[in-house]
């Protein structure tokens, strides 16, 4: 079976793309930093912010659609935070609605605070998600391992990106052998069969498990999964990282 | 007689539940020798390979080139015996391709210019040289078998060993790697139910049944041997079977 990759959009060759992948990390991280730290009611920055990763977006190359679409993820997020806020915060009431003795207020204050939620989650999720589209998950992986993150994270997320798909082909195997004998039979039952394909997957990949780990000591292993340090600073990196922070605090500035 | 490159005497082994996976296996390889195993399903197979570069420890004495299989000795062992295990899911566990072949040379403590350049050997080994920035999982199955080969043999191993090397691999695919094991220089051991196989690239077979070594000899002896192949749940091979 094909998956789609998580990052077919890495294979793509722009200014972003060819960034040092432990620049990009930083840079973005720094992007939202500042977003975060943006007053609520400064609308002019949170604008520029908008502009700032629009023009990143825009050199990526990447297909403007893909991204939009994902972004939407994060609404539900937001959402289940925020909603309630605008009608429980106190403050000058910008409108009401009476329901017999129930009534509903919201207020100029809430709504701030559900706006400044919004916009930031809005924001932050665009600059992550250019991050792992235009970054192999593999180099997103190593750059976090060079910037020192815990080995043991940095394993996890490897294994994860590697066996993830293989996991997900095993169920489809199972569901489909499943599908081939299910000939009628009562809804109840079909969810016990469900249950034990999900015990019999855990059991699957813990036996894979136990196979890699065998394969991973064939090959010398004592604890630390190296890979090379390959990465190198060119002069576009640092530019590139130079130009974000006067563009972040002359936005900031501008903001204020 | 050349050397020695491995020499088990009496391995005992039982899984943690009690089952007796081996039982009194005395075996010797010799330097550049191809050895076949071959017996039915469950025969312990890959259980005795597994004691080949220590993962598992049965009760016995092994010698890998004159060296005993113990701790400290693990980490020559295993640079000295490529283990390459059945399915190539477990064997790529690395995003890339690159990082998957130089997994052992890292490991190995080589340096950033040795490691690119066994890997970039390994690879031309196995005719892959264009793969280093593939992520594992988008290869195809064959393509998988032998990226799988290419990541012991960047650990420049003086002994390959394999289970069930040809098992899903398509004719062609299967026939390459005939080949490639055919020329390639190295002790070799493999595990596998492909008697044809066997019978072109190995000069001697054993014959394991639940756990026991029940025969060992040339391959065309065994393999001519009808009764003792019947009797553990194998045959002759076919193009072995019309000369009798």
């Amino acid at each position: 079976m094909k998956h789609a990759y998580i990052d077919r959009y890495s294979d793509m060759d722009s200014l972003i793309h060819r960034l040092d992948p432990r620049v990009k990390v930083i840079s973005f991280f720094i992007f939202i930093l500042f977003v975060l730290f943006t007053r609520p009611t400064s609308f002019r920055a949170f604008a520029l912010y908008g502009v700032l990763i629009a023009i990143l977006v825009l050199l990526s190359k990447i297909d403007l659609e893909f991204i939009l679409k994902r972004s939407l993820v994060i609404i539900p997020f937001v959402l289940a935070v925020a909603i309630f806020i605008p009608f429980f915060k106190k403050g000058e009431i910008a409108g009401g609605y009476s329901f017999g003795t129930l009534k509903l207020t919201v207020t100029y204050d809430g709504l701030t605070i559900f706006w400044n939620c919004f916009v930031k989650a809005y924001l932050s999720i665009l600059c992550m998600i250019l991050l792992m589209a235009s970054t192999k998950f593999s180099d997103l992986i190593k750059a976090f391992e060079r910037l020192k993150l815990p080995r043991l994270i940095t394993m996890i997320l490897s294994f994860m990106y590697r066996y993830i798909f293989v996991v997900q082909d095993e169920l489809m195997k199972m569901r489909q052998a499943k599908e081939a004998r299910s000939v009628g039979g009562s809804s109840w039952f079909h969810a016990r069969a469900l249950a034990n394909m999900i015990g019999n997957l855990f059991i699957k990949s813990y036996e894979r498990a136990e196979s890699v780990y065998f394969s991973m000591c064939s090959r010398g292993f004592n604890g630390k999964a190296r890979t090379i340090d390959d990465f190198q600073l060119k002069g576009l990196d640092l530019f590139f990282f130079l130009a974000m922070i006067v563009l972040l605090t002359s936005i900031r500035l501008i903001g204020n | 007689m050349a050397q020695k490159a491995i020499e088990i005497k009496g391995l005992n082994y039982s899984y943690p539940d009690g089952t007796k996976a081996l039982s009194n296996v005395s075996l010797d390889v010799f330097g550049e020798e191809s050895l076949g195993i071959i017996g039915p399903n469950g025969a312990g197979k890959s259980t005795l390979l597994l004691h080949l570069n220590g993962i598992l420890r049965g009760n016995s004495y092994i010698k890998i080139f004159g060296m005993e299989v113990k701790d400290e000795n693990l980490p020559q062992i295993r640079s000295k015996v490529g283990l390459v295990f059945q399915d190539p899911e477990n064997q790529l566990f690395m995003p890339t391709v690159f990082d998957d072949v130089a997994f052992g040379p890292i490991n190995m403590g080589l340096s950033k210019d040795e490691v690119k350049a066994s890997v970039s050997e390994a690879l031309k080994k196995v005719d892959m040289p264009d793969f280093t920035k593939r992520m594992s999982y988008h290869l195809s199955f064959g393509e998988k078998k032998r990226i799988s080969i290419a990541t012991v043999l960047s650990m420049k191993p003086k002994i390959l060993v394999l289970d069930e090397p040809s098992s899903n691999l398509d004719p062609k695919h299967r026939r390459e790697l005939i080949n490639f094991l055919k020329e390639l220089k190295l002790t070799k051991v493999i595990a596998t139910h492909d008697l044809e196989l066997v019978l072109e690239t190995c000069s001697r077979v054993i014959v394991l049944d639940k756990g026991r070594l029940i025969a060992m000899g040339n391959t065309l002896d065994i393999f001519r041997d009808r009764p003792l192949l019947e009797a553990h749940n194998l045959e002759v091979p076919y193009s072995l079977s019309s000369i009798q």
